[in-house]
């Protein structure tokens, strides 16, 4: 049949997007029919299941600061995913306990998503909490400050404006705090 | 093949009959912009190669800050300098193929008006802040409703030529140009429109079908399509198999769209899909392979070519990247190298050697190729063009082999936990100072390439005045 369609253009683009169709359908549109946890925002009250937790949505204090996260491209060098690797849970963890790693649940009420896809900068998925207003104040300003060898631009406009700051450190301390991991509930405000 | 008809060379200055029908107004107006936008975002790429060893670089000015130009070098090198060119070659090659006149060359040059608006606006909106979020769907929604319009004029226009065709039988270019313009409606209706109603995992699922289609179902089969036309035409010999293009056509189109979520491996998303995508993955070795196989099998007896023939030589050379870049693809998807290469500076190596070392490659071959013809002269300078050729190579071999090696290695150490975050950050130091280095040889290579075309054109009354020797050149 296939030989026919360098003869014929209907042919052609008809087989051209049926081929196209099979796997793109089934990739994109079924995928979150069948697993609804794509969808369902992440709520655990039992310990024996995991970290408890419930995910709430985003203040628009937080949307801002995501904004800005999102408009100064933030998300280019950070991910926001601690993978199945053993390496990323411990990575991602603090003060020797271990992350939990990332689960589609967590992630219902992101738009555009985060994820991301290169790590120049640590992972930014469990951030939240770890570090304090005036820790990330300063580091805003010249990373170098506090982290000799980075290599992370230095964003004085956004240092300098409280607003703006503000709401960036009240998204960023978002991240990860659906699940309460933490076993001494020592998040920074 | 009644499509592409082997010529002996013609003597210069004499348009052969059949060429004298073709106007070729647009395609010149889509390859001198794309050659300009080439050079002009080849700055942006240096600036935020040099960021990486000197991080402090303009650190005070917002609108050009790391994270507003690289979506400036991503979205330029893609859509101002890459996809316009193919377009361009697109607009050459397929009335040529079809043996008539483009349907209409002022809807063509409408579209390439238009174009520009889209690139400039882009060049305003990206280091001003106004970037929606998405990996290559960074422009602003305006924008994109100018694509989608400029994509239905170059489908018409298109379409339009094939149904007026002389010849019947339509030859391999002529079928990835009309699937790039299928596919490409509706991967890039996906990245930039169905996103806008999901959120979380199954946005990220749709953005990375774009993402990775934008490669697969747009930049591959019109670069194949490109690398079709003009190997067999550069080196004067016929396809070595119809059967074997076929093959790969159909493969591909069926075995492409599968993928998208092998960038997310080991994420939140879930696993039976993953193993969906690492094993669709794999079967692209398939559609690969019989196409490279057809390139090489047609060079067969005609290696020597190479020699001086420069535009065979990015052509030959481009066919090699796309093997090595369709090698590592799949092998990066099997989980247990993922869980290395992942989010590494591996993938910028492999991104580039994608879209630069083999796509990129063939479109400088076709502009070396059709801009003489379309302005009726000869190249301003073969020596120069090698020039070209070799800063692009050896430019793009450190750029590529360094990260690599140094991506790699990134990988190793954060799969051990004990060796802090920063440690590694310092250790890629050395890697990001050669790939700026070889990122200034890459700039040569586009300096060297828009300083011939435009010598070439605006020179060309002269070459036709006193002929040059060609031995090196066919026609």
């Amino acid at each position: 049949m296939l030989q026919k369609t360098d003869k014929s253009a209907i042919g052609f683009v008809i087989a051209a997007l049926v081929f196209f169709f099979i796997g793109g359908l089934l990739t994109t549109v079924v995928p979150p029919l069948v697993d609804k946890s794509w969808s369902k925002p992440f709520e655990n009250t039992d310990p024996s299941k995991g970290p408890t937790g419930k995910l709430r949505p985003y203040t628009d204090v937080e949307l801002k600061g995501r904004a800005i996260y999102v408009r100064e491209g933030c998300w280019y060098c950070h991910t926001q995913q601690t993978r199945t690797l053993l390496a990323d849970t411990k990575r991602s963890g603090w003060k020797g306990v271990d992350s939990p790693v990332s689960t589609p649940d967590e992630f219902v009420y992101d738009s555009p998503h985060m994820f991301g896809t290169k790590r120049t900068g640590p992972d930014l998925s469990r951030v939240g909490g770890k570090y304090d207003r005036q820790w990330h104040r300063t580091h805003f300003r010249n990373p170098r400050d506090l982290v000799p060898g980075s290599v992370m631009p230095p964003f004085p406009w956004i240092a300098n404006n409280d607003d703006d700051f503000n709401a960036l450190v009240a998204y960023i301390q978002t991240l990860g705090r659906a699940k309460d991991w933490r076993p001494d509930h020592d998040y920074e405000k | 093949m009644s499509g592409v008809q082997v010529t002996r060379a013609t003597p210069i200055g004499a348009v052969p009959l059949a060429e004298s029908i073709h106007e070729d107004t647009t395609a010149k107006w889509f390859l001198l912009s794309s050659v300009a936008y080439f050079f002009v975002v080849g700055i942006i790429a240096l600036t935020i190669a040099a960021k990486f060893v000197w991080p402090q670089l303009l650190g005070t000015v917002p609108y050009l800050s790391y994270g507003r130009l690289r979506p400036l070098h991503v979205n330029g090198m893609l859509f101002g300098w890459l996809l316009p060119a193919d377009l361009g070659l697109a607009y050459y090659i397929v009335p040529r193929l079809c043996g008539v006149k483009l349907w209409s060359e002022k809807l063509g040059i409408a579209t390439a008006a238009l174009w520009n608006v889209i690139v400039l606006g882009a060049v305003y909106a990206l280091p001003a802040g106004y970037n929606k979020g998405w990996e290559y769907a960074e422009l602003p929604m305006p924008l994109v409703a100018l694509v989608v319009v400029a994509w239905v004029m170059f489908g018409i226009n298109i379409f339009a030529t094939v149904a007026t065709r002389k010849y019947q039988q339509m030859y391999v270019s002529l079928w990835y140009t009309m699937a790039t313009i299928l596919w490409t409606t509706f991967v890039y209706s996906t990245g930039n429109i169905a996103v806008l109603f999901t959120t979380g995992t199954n946005q990220a699922n749709l953005n990375w079908m774009y993402v990775h289609n934008a490669v697969g179902l747009i930049f591959t089969p019109i670069g194949l399509a490109m690398a079709y036309y003009f190997i067999p035409k550069t080196s004067n010999t016929p396809l070595y198999s119809h059967k074997l293009s076929m093959i790969g056509f159909w493969s591909l189109a069926f075995v492409y769209v599968w993928t998208g979520a092998h960038h997310m491996l080991h994420g939140p998303i879930s696993q039976w899909l993953q193993t969906i995508a690492i094993a669709f993955s794999v079967m692209l070795l398939i559609p690969v392979w019989t196409v490279v196989y057809n390139f090489f099998a047609t060079m067969k007896g005609q290696w020597h070519q190479l020699r001086d023939n420069v535009p065979l030589k990015f052509l030959m050379s481009g066919v090699v990247f796309y093997l090595l870049t369709c090698f590592q693809g799949p092998m990066h998807s099997l989980r247990s190298v993922n869980a290395i290469v992942s989010k590494t500076d591996w993938i910028p190596g492999h991104a580039h050697m994608a879209v630069l070392g083999c796509f990129s490659f063939f479109a400088i071959a076709g502009c070396y190729y059709v801009i003489p013809r379309m302005f009726r002269t000869q190249l301003h300078s073969e020596a120069l063009a090698n020039w070209t050729f070799w800063f692009f190579m050896v430019g793009g071999l450190g750029f590529f082999v360094t990260l690599w090696l140094g991506g790699f290695w990134q990988g190793w150490q954060w799969n051990n936990p004990s060796i802090p975050f920063i440690d590694t950050v310092v250790a890629l130091k050395p890697v990001w100072t050669v790939r700026f280095f070889s990122g200034v040889l890459m700039f040569l290579g586009i300096a060297t390439f828009l300083f011939n075309i435009l010598a070439t054109v605006v020179g060309r009354g002269q070459a036709v005045a006193s002929p040059k020797p060609v031995a090196a050149v066919t026609a």
